[in-house]
């Protein structure tokens, strides 16, 4: 199956809940999917033949004050990619686990949840992986977010950039 | 959020006596060769019921320090990653950033970065050898061997590049320069020097019945398991999943070059050591094959002035294993956000989950770790 293909069958099946999507070259489909059928979406691909999970983060959009939620997960089957987004509201920034459909994810959704501050229900692990134990986040914040203070950390000869 | 981890209140005590008759036995931060982090085993007598791989000892930040640099500048930062392996990481970047602005750089370009990249995979595998054999038990001979057979490819990586481990050569659009003059004739006896090194180790070690049974059946990573954790790279390879990036999206001057990728279905320790030598064999016929090929022609291409596209997810192979970077802009000269999404990264998560499906045994724990192949600052950011 061709990623072209695949794009009408998710189109065929989750009509206009799909938003937008790209296809670039044969080996990826970037597609945005509405906030409401993350899980149905992630199980119709596990079920599709995509079942290697090889990237998972957030993206900080603070003008719209959303976060952008991505997985991308590999088909062993089809061999490409598809790289899934959607949108949450920045102010309540909570989504779902999909340990239960992609096992590999969870250490990405571990870091997203310690250096973006986003809440993930039903994750079976959460607990600081890269940042140091006593960090502390009300005065520090989360590092990856753009409202993140950088100016704490530029030495004191300044900075170049 | 002390109060979910309790165990790491004994940072410093060696081995930690838990609830239940199990014991924590930490393992690291301190390693004499393989960088900072710690392997927390959770033993039942000799059992192994629980590894955790803690990392983070080394985290710098480089996604955050991207973000905040030009598409160039971000190169310097992103080579301290992987300091074995630094090329085939900046070339994940350097070709999303291509990507971004719609260039292609000339094929002689392409080609130089090849050579370039299976030296680095060489000198990687090399060390990740080493590694393994001393965490086997094998004599540290062979580590010394190893340490001792880089320095051929780091004279030649000095003399193209101008430095022995972060090169900074491969730029947006091309290389910095054109290879020097009496280089080809240093790569084909260094070779030749290589192939017979690799017979070498094959006899002493990889085919040494001892080794073998020291490590074959230990550690096996099923396919459907490899799959499902993520597992990446060479120890994807052998257990079962031909999924090579160079073979299954090929980029710089892999797709016009003819070689095979190293697969296996035993899934063990010893055939994810056994994989790397033979991946050193296809490196050095890769490297024979681009030197024979390279076309004449220009070195580099300028970028346009502003980038085309608005995000890209970029494979590439590096040594570890898959590493992918997705690079979000905004339309100015620096990324928006970096995701880099490492090969250790995803193989400790592997090396966690491997005490459920099967029985480890705790002498058993060094060699399965260093097969994997793990590198903590490739995990670390």
């Amino acid at each position: 199956m061709s990623p072209s293909e695949f794009i009408n069958i998710l189109k065929e099946r989750f009509g206009d809940k799909i938003l937008s999507y790209k296809i670039q070259g044969d080996k990826r489909i970037i597609v945005k999917i509405d906030s409401s059928i993350v899980e149905g979406f992630a199980s119709f691909l596990k079920e599709s033949g995509f079942d290697m999970p090889i990237t998972m983060g957030a993206t900080d959009f603070i003008k719209n004050k959303v976060f952008e939620i991505f997985y991308g997960i590999w088909s062993s089957q089809h061999d490409f990619v598809i790289l899934f987004k959607y949108d949450i509201p920045r102010d309540n920034p909570r989504i779902k686990t999909l340990v239960n459909i992609w096992s590999g994810v969870q250490k990405f959704e571990r870091e997203t949840w310690e250096l973006l501050g986003i809440n993930i229900d039903g994750h079976p692990n959460l607990k600081p992986l890269l940042l140091p134990e006593d960090w502390n986040y009300e005065e520090e914040g989360y590092p990856l977010r753009k409202d993140f203070n950088l100016k704490r950390y530029i030495a004191p000869w300044g900075d170049e950039s | 959020m002390k109060d979910m981890l309790p165990y790491r209140y004994h940072p410093f005590n060696e081995i930690v006596e838990l609830e239940g008759g199990l014991f924590q036995v930490n393992m690291g931060p301190q390693h004499p060769i393989s960088g900072q982090g710690r392997f927390i085993v959770i033993t039942d007598g000799e059992i192994v019921y629980k590894i955790e791989m803690d990392i983070g000892y080394s985290h710098r930040g480089i996604e955050k320090i991207l973000e905040n640099r030009s598409f160039i500048q971000g190169i310097i930062p992103l080579e301290r990653m992987v300091m074995l392996d630094t090329s085939n990481i900046v070339m994940g970047y350097v070709m999303a950033v291509e990507k971004l602005y719609g260039v292609e750089p000339p094929p002689r370009a392409q080609y130089i970065r090849t050579i370039i990249m299976e030296f680095n995979r060489i000198i990687s595998h090399l060390y990740a050898l080493g590694l393994f054999a001393e965490s086997a038990g094998w004599n540290p001979a062979i580590f010394l061997w190893t340490t001792a057979d880089r320095e051929p490819v780091l004279d030649i990586l000095e003399m193209i590049t101008g430095a022995r481990w972060s090169y900074s050569f491969f730029i947006p659009g091309g290389v910095r320069a054109d290879l020097p003059n009496g280089v080809k004739e240093r790569i084909l006896t260094t070779l030749d020097y290589l192939e017979n090194r690799v017979r070498v180790y094959e006899d002493a070690w990889i085919y040494n019945e001892t080794f073998r049974m020291r490590t074959e059946g230990v550690g096996v990573l099923p396919r459907s398991k490899a799959i499902e954790w993520g597992a990446a790279g060479p120890n994807l390879r052998v257990s079962g999943v031909p999924y090579d990036t160079r073979k299954n999206e090929p980029y710089a001057a892999y797709g016009e070059l003819d070689f095979k990728i190293v697969t296996h279905t035993a899934g063990d320790s010893y055939r994810r050591g056994w994989a790397r030598v033979e991946e050193i064999k296809v490196s050095i016929d890769i490297i024979r094959q681009a030197i024979e090929n390279m076309p004449e022609g220009r070195i580099r291409v300028a970028l346009p002035p502003k980038p085309v596209e608005e995000e890209v997810l970029t494979r590439v192979e590096s040594a570890r294993g898959e590493i992918n970077f997705y690079v979000y802009t905004e339309g100015r000269d620096r990324p928006y956000r970096v995701k880099i999404s490492p090969a250790s990264f995803r193989n400790f998560y592997v090396i966690e989950m491997l005490p459920t499906i099967q029985t480890i045994r705790f002498a058993d724990v060094p060699p399965i770790i260093y097969s994997f192949d793990p590198w903590f600052l490739d995990a670390d950011r």
